[in-house]
């Protein structure tokens, strides 16, 4: 008995060992313009805005910099190295588009490291040259871990929710590699059992596939003392009665309506709200690109970020 | 859907045992399962006598649930798709060419947006005369506003001069390349678009001429009498005219055009009509208007995949 007890209290590994695992297994990912609050496999993020406010550059920005190899022939691209699935309930990705960007961000790394070498002017021409055959066996490589799928509507998107697990099985079998990013562009269903079933399965798929889950949100910001605010208060004192909606603490103001019902609200771990702003960053002579304004809700921060879109991908200006 | 019921000849697994299991749970469809959680009923299997036949019939609905949705497709399966079959379309109006780079791109919805008399229906009329040289064209009239004299004239503009015989046999082929149908509401626009999609789902793959465009003139006249009333049946049936476009347009490399009206904003601007729900179903949208007293037309991007929005230029019809 005595022994057993003493088996209690032996310690299986210290604070920093575990701390060490943890990390290694599942490590923070940094992706701007989301680089404030480091988010881990598991986390639930969701990215709410109006239309066009480049809500699906930012999931094509965290797709990219998660099929790309870390280092690779002795470049160094910065990524994670893992699949990543995009599904598109919107059904307006632009895969000629992504792929621009994806060999953009291929050329920019390879640029850099040959830079930082210091050759002169020849030498990096013809490394450019050595270099294109492998940026484009790169370029295939990445394509192939990146998983796309279309769903018109929603009795199409729980079924390919629950052919899911097989599907990542599969892709384990085959490529070797784990899935690690889930995004879903535009949520916008109604039913209440539909969005109570998607929440279920995709916490069923969490838990076997530790995944990062990113979900867009089309939003109507209204103004913050217009009359949107008056049926929201309102709909906060109904809401003691009603089952299906949830208690939003009043020091978590919201600056639009929520739509969503509270399944998936509580399933959310985080918040982003972007907005485009009116102002242009006139760049070279004929480069006009929006700015784009990131306030991360939950956790809330109470800094706004300042980014614009470029060919390379996101560019953070404040 | 399918009543379990009805698949017991296609499927024999699902026989009476396994539907009385499930019915016990209130699944009679293969819907039900859908929302229904399968792991606590695989586990509620796992205690019943039959356990292996109930596994088996779950597998079975799993694998048709397979079946329903899009196939997963990679990088660079996409990406192949899009170089092969979704081509950009010259709408034959140097102005707009010149903004779009090139024209309409199949496998987009493209949307017009303008006051009337706007050039709206011109513009559609001419993509349409460019269009129907070498694929065939749908347009979906719903005022009357298609003419086939202009189109003869289009074509008849762009034509090299040759004898008289020649030009009318060019005519003729390029004009039966354009077939018009005229809908007046929203059901009937189903209707159309439902008959085309089965048509379009025999001709794919067969070699000849293959429908490539498709215009909608104008969809908010179908739209508007069933939007704005408490109920909410307006704005499903608005997004799912939407989503059957964009289907239509992904899967049998179709480019849409659709007309849209504008209707009074904040400040006395106008904006388009149909709401924020429909600002996010077209992939790229465009603003005419027409300057008064002179055959010029102004065109701006509101929003396209590629474009910056704001861009504009000017075009004569």
């Amino acid at each position: 008995m005595g022994s057993h007890a003493k088996a209690w209290l032996v310690e299986d590994e210290s604070a920093r060992e575990m701390l060490d695992r943890v990390l290694t297994e599942r490590p923070f990912l940094l992706l701007p313009p989301l680089h404030r609050v480091p988010l881990r496999v598991g986390n639930v993020v969701e990215l709410a805005g109006p239309s066009s406010s480049s809500k699906t550059h930012i999931l094509i920005q965290a797709a990219i910099t998660c099929i790309l190899p870390k280092l690779w022939k002795g470049v160094s691209y910065g990524g994670l190295g893992h699949s990543a699935m995009f599904i598109d309930l919107d059904c307006r990705f632009d895969v000629l588009r992504f792929s621009e960007l994806l060999n953009h961000r291929i050329m920019e790394a390879a640029n850099g490291s040959s830079s930082k070498v210091g050759c002169h002017q020849k030498d990096s021409e013809a490394q450019f040259a050595r270099m294109k055959p492998y940026n484009e066996e790169l370029f295939a490589l990445c394509m192939k871990r990146f998983l796309y799928i279309r769903c018109y509507d929603s009795s199409e998107f729980l079924a390919t929710l629950k052919t899911l697990h097989y599907r990542l099985q599969k892709e384990r079998e085959v490529h070797g590699v784990n899935v690690h990013l889930l995004l879903i562009d535009r949520k916008s269903w109604h039913l209440q059992n539909v969005s109570e079933a998607v929440v279920q399965e995709i916490r069923r798929l969490l838990l076997v596939h530790p995944m990062l889950v990113m979900a867009t949100k089309a939003v109507v910001l209204g103004n913050k003392y217009s009359t949107n605010e008056l049926t929201w208060n309102y709909r906060k004192w109904s809401a003691v009665d009603n089952p299906y909606s949830r208690n939003i603490t009043s020091d978590q103001q919201l600056p639009y309506r929520e739509y969503m019902p509270a399944a998936w609200q509580s399933f959310v771990t985080h918040r982003i709200l972007v907005r485009a702003t009116d102002d242009d960053l006139v760049n070279g002579e004929h480069q006009n690109n929006s700015i784009y304004l990131l306030e991360w809700l939950l956790p809330p921060l109470n800094s706004l970020d300042k980014f614009t879109v470029r060919d390379t991908g996101v560019f953070i200006l404040s | 859907m399918a009543r379990l019921a009805n698949l017991e000849t296609e499927y024999p697994v699902l026989d009476s045992t396994v539907r009385n299991f499930c019915a016990s749970h209130g699944i009679f469809s293969v819907e039900d399962f859908l929302i229904h959680d399968l792991y606590m009923l695989a586990a509620f299997a796992e205690q019943n006598d039959s356990s292996e036949r109930l596994k088996e019939g779950i597998a079975q609905v799993l694998s048709i649930i397979d079946d329903m949705h899009q196939p997963w497709l990679n990088g660079m399966e996409l990406l192949e798709d899009a170089k092969r079959n979704k081509h950009v379309f010259p709408t034959g109006i140097q102005g707009i060419d010149l903004l779009l780079g090139d024209g309409i791109r199949v496998g987009q919805l493209t949307e017009l947006v303008g006051p009337s008399s706007s050039g709206k229906t011109q513009v559609c009329l001419r993509t349409a005369s460019n269009v129907a040289r070498n694929h065939m064209v749908l347009y979906l009239d719903t005022g009357n506003s298609f003419s086939p004299q202009r189109i003869a004239y289009f074509l008849g503009k762009t034509i090299s001069p040759s004898s008289a015989q020649a030009k009318n046999q060019f005519l003729q082929k390029v004009m039966s390349n354009i077939s018009c149908h005229s809908v007046f509401d929203i059901f009937a626009m189903f209707d159309v678009l439902h008959q085309l999609e089965s048509y379009l789902r025999c001709q794919d793959g067969r070699g000849g001429c293959q429908m490539r465009l498709l215009i909608v003139d104008s969809i908010s006249s179908l739209i508007s009498p069933v939007l704005g009333s408490s109920s909410t049946l307006g704005r499903a049936l608005m997004t799912s005219a939407g989503y059957l476009l964009k289907k239509l347009a992904h899967q049998h490399n179709l480019a849409v055009l659709i007309i849209n009206h504008t209707v009074g904003g904040e400040g006395g601007s106008s904006k388009p009509a149909l709401g924020d729900s429909w600002k996010c179903i077209p992939h790229s949208r465009l603003f005419l208007s027409c300057d008064r007293g002179s055959n010029t037309y102004n065109v701006s991007i509101l929003r396209h995949p590629s474009m910056a929005s704001g861009k504009a230029a000017r075009f004569v019809i």
